[in-house]
């Protein structure tokens, strides 16, 4: 060692001295030197959620620095927006937003930095799904410059991910106006292009379809208005009968008829009209005695009732006719008015459509409805009393 | 025709320091004389009229100014005209340029004279360079498509130029350029309602580049698509099974009823011809197939009265329901074709051009002794514009 000098490295040979004497304190302990290791800031793998001066004070004198509001607006705003650059790597993309809004809210005359700063946050939007935010992030960059590439690739697709296909293609092609031989954009136009067609094509099928829908609607409603089959309306008319005679037209009415023609069973049968222009009814038949009801989803309307007697009460009577008494032969149909309180008969050798046009018969909620009763029983008696009987 | 005096003395007139009224009065009768073939072919001796005439489309008055645009557009429209028009370059760059200004009020007219010197095929070389050196054809094609680039000038004579540019390789090269964008940006004008000229313009272009059958598998891929936009103007609100439905291209997919088809003749040609050209090679063949486009052209089959075009659409019927050619012949475009068969498809195809002239005439005289029957009290003007049309 070489002889020591007084103006040479101050305490230097001092301190190379100690270790031959003094044990090091303040090592890395052997359980715990990982987690030491992961508080120094240059080996950190990623960083805290909180940085609070106790536990991480390198960290805290940083976080200073970059924050140091002494500094120029632009100087604090690239630290920004490296800061946010960090989170975006590390995937925290709602961090690395804050630190780009803050960085744009510097308000710095540099405009390089601020396009830098809203396309990354356009990114980190885009990574998080917020593909409005995205978009709007990506036009304000596209504002201040017109040929930003980044801002024109992610503009365009945060339109496709909002399915705005038409205005991709307007930003493709604002892009390909400054860089005609990029890749990405030709390939994201293709992309929009494509799905824009899809959705037109869409479109149309479902005009269409609902065109078709609505031309069987009014085949239906024509059917059953041309047998002479009345509606009964259960709300309140849609269209103001004081307007003028054009509403009345078979459009409104149509309308205000098929809301009626939805059945509420549960089931939700409807009338059709098949292609031998031949109706189907959904039918309801009551037994008030029992407290039950019988549904038939497509009683034909040149069927009689005698047949579908029969088919539900011919083989086996139901577990409800606790009497055993509700044979085919003894069942009475009636059909109810209740304006007039009047029971109609309905024998059952009569087809659907007969009854059905009868000048008293009303559908209800698109579902004719039979009361069912056994002949001479003793409900009957009770039910009949006070109410008027006739018959077809 | 007027005397080497009196033209020199017209030309004292049309100098920019001449009196307006003088000025205008000169400008006026020039116009007069390029709208016949004769005046055309005077005002070809006499250069110097000429020149004048482009140094007077700066003219303050715009009346004259106009004048003389229109008077270039009758010239151009002479082939004969092509060469002494040609002779000062730089004036025509000049006038070029002034199309990429967006206030620029005669940019339509500049557009019709580049089209017309376009037609043929010499000047066309010379005028897609100096086209590609000062405006250059990407921007042509960029202002073409652009909505509302001009407040006064709509550019549809862009679309017979384009047409007229792809007769060179050189210009159908730029056009399907693979690393561009270019000639998938001119698809959807190929139903453009409001001009004739622009629609009879982009199918013109699309068939000249379909020519080149190098790109027909690009042009045909997913990427590019070229196929629904020939297809859409020859189809019709005719309702097709779900099943056909499904097989279609989705641009043609589920048409509306008011679908109209394309109602100029010429273009409908023009697009079965470039469908034709499309079933050269095997893959396109494969692929029109696949893309199920016979439901298509059996309709239109049945719609179309054209004899003329009848005949293209059954051509390529034919093509599209044949089988396959033996191996070999499978590039139609290439197939050597022997001498004497060659002299045999002319003339066949000579008899064939006389019989559909013969039943077309037929046609007329009948048409013309319906009309006759009914009163027509129409008269109708022909446009100064004479701009030829590819």
């Amino acid at each position: 060692m070489a002889a020591p000098q007084d103006d040479s490295d101050d305490g230097m040979d001092e301190f190379m001295e100690k270790f031959k004497t003094t044990t090091y304190k303040n090592a890395f302990s052997k359980d715990n030197w990982e987690e030491e290791f992961d508080k120094i800031p240059m080996f950190m793998k990623k960083a805290p959620e909180e940085i609070d001066s106790q536990s991480y004070p390198e960290l805290a004198c940083l976080q200073a620095m970059i924050h140091d509001e002494d500094a120029p607006p632009e100087e604090q705003a690239a630290n920004l927006k490296d800061e946010g650059n960090e989170f975006f790597k590390e995937k925290n993309y709602k961090k690395a937003i804050l630190s780009y809004t803050a960085g744009l809210n510097k308000k710095c005359g540099d405009q390089n930095i601020n396009t830098v700063l809203l396309t990354n946050r356009a990114a980190a939007h885009f990574h998080l799904g917020n593909m409005r935010s995205a978009l709007n992030d990506a036009a304000a960059a596209k504002k201040i410059k017109p040929d930003h590439l980044k801002a024109l690739i992610r503009g365009a697709q945060s339109c496709i991910e909002l399915r705005s296909f038409a205005e991709g293609v307007q930003w493709c092609d604002e892009g390909l106006k400054v860089h005609p031989t990029d890749k990405k954009l030709q390939e994201l136009r293709a992309r929009a292009d494509k799905h824009k067609r899809a959705a037109e094509r869409d479109a149309r099928k479902a005009k269409i379809r609902e065109k078709k829908l609505h031309g069987e609607k009014e085949a239906l409603l024509a059917a059953i208005t041309d047998r002479g089959i009345k509606l009964f309306q259960t709300s309140k008319p849609r269209h103001r009968e004081s307007d003028g005679e054009e509403e009345s037209s078979s459009a409104a009415l149509s309308q205000l008829s098929l809301d009626c023609l939805s059945s509420q069973e549960a089931t939700g049968a409807r009338v059709f009209l098949d292609e031998q222009h031949i109706l189907h009814w959904p039918v309801l038949f009551l037994y008030p005695e029992h407290q039950q009801t019988d549904f038939i989803s497509a009683f034909c309307e040149n069927d009689c009732f005698v047949n579908h007697l029969a088919l539900m009460f011919g083989e086996e009577l139901p577990p409800w006719d606790t009497d055993r008494k509700y044979h085919p032969q003894n069942l009475q149909l009636y059909f109810e008015d209740e304006v007039k309180d009047t029971l109609y008969q309905v024998k059952p050798e009569t087809l659907l459509l007969k009854v059905l046009q009868h000048k008293r018969f009303f559908v209800k909620a698109g579902s004719p409805s039979f009361i069912v009763v056994v002949k001479g029983s003793p409900f009957w008696e009770q039910f009949s009393t006070g109410k008027k009987i006739r018959g077809l | 025709m007027l005397s080497d005096f009196e033209a020199a003395e017209l030309i004292s007139f049309l100098t920019p320091e001449a009196r307006p009224d003088v000025k205008g009065h000169t400008t006026s009768y020039i116009l007069g004389l390029s709208g016949n073939r004769d005046g055309c072919r005077f005002l070809r001796t006499k250069p110097d009229i000429i020149t004048a005439l482009f140094a007077l489309t700066s003219d303050p008055s715009i009346a004259i100014a106009k004048d003389c645009y229109f008077t270039l557009i009758n010239l151009s429209a002479d082939e004969t005209l092509h060469q002494v028009l040609l002779t000062d370059i730089k004036v025509l760059q000049v006038m070029m340029k002034k199309v990429l200004d967006p206030e620029f009020v005669f940019s339509d007219q500049i557009c019709s004279i580049l089209s017309n010197l376009t037609r043929h095929l010499k000047t066309c070389k010379i005028m897609f360079e100096v086209l590609q050196e000062d405006v250059g054809v990407a921007k042509l094609v960029e202002i073409f498509c652009a909505e509302s680039f001009n407040k006064k000038a709509k550019f549809h004579h862009l679309g017979p130029l384009l047409s007229n540019l792809t007769q060179l390789p050189e210009a159908r090269s730029f056009m399907m350029d693979k690393d561009r964008c270019v000639i998938q940006r001119l698809f959807s004008y190929t139903q453009y309602q409001a001009s004739v000229v622009r629609r009879g313009g982009v199918v013109g272009t699309l068939r000249n580049c379909c020519f080149d059958h190098a790109h027909h598998e690009w042009l045909l891929s997913d990427d590019v698509d070229i196929l629904p936009f020939l297809m859409l103007p020859l189809a019709g609100p005719e309702e097709l099974t779900e099943k056909e439905n499904e097989g279609l291209p989705v641009d043609l997919q589920y048409l509306p009823e008011d679908k109209k088809r394309e109602e100029d003749p010429d273009i409908r040609k023009m697009l079965l011809e470039t469908l034709l050209l499309l079933t050269a090679t095997k893959a396109g063949r494969e692929i029109l197939e696949k893309k199920s486009v016979y439901p298509i052209m059996r309709e239109f089959h049945k719609w179309e009265t054209d004899v003329h075009v009848t005949a293209a659409c059954e051509k390529l019927v034919e093509v599209l329901i044949g089988d396959e050619p033996e191996p070999g012949m499978e590039n139609l475009l290439e197939v050597d074709i022997p001498e004497e068969v060659e002299e045999k498809l002319t003339k066949a195809d000579a008899r064939e051009q006389e019989e559909l002239e013969k039943e077309q005439e037929r046609m007329k005289q009948e048409e013309e002794e319906e009309k006759k029957k009914r009163s027509d009290t129409e008269g109708s003007e022909k446009e100064q514009e004479a701009g030829l049309i590819r």
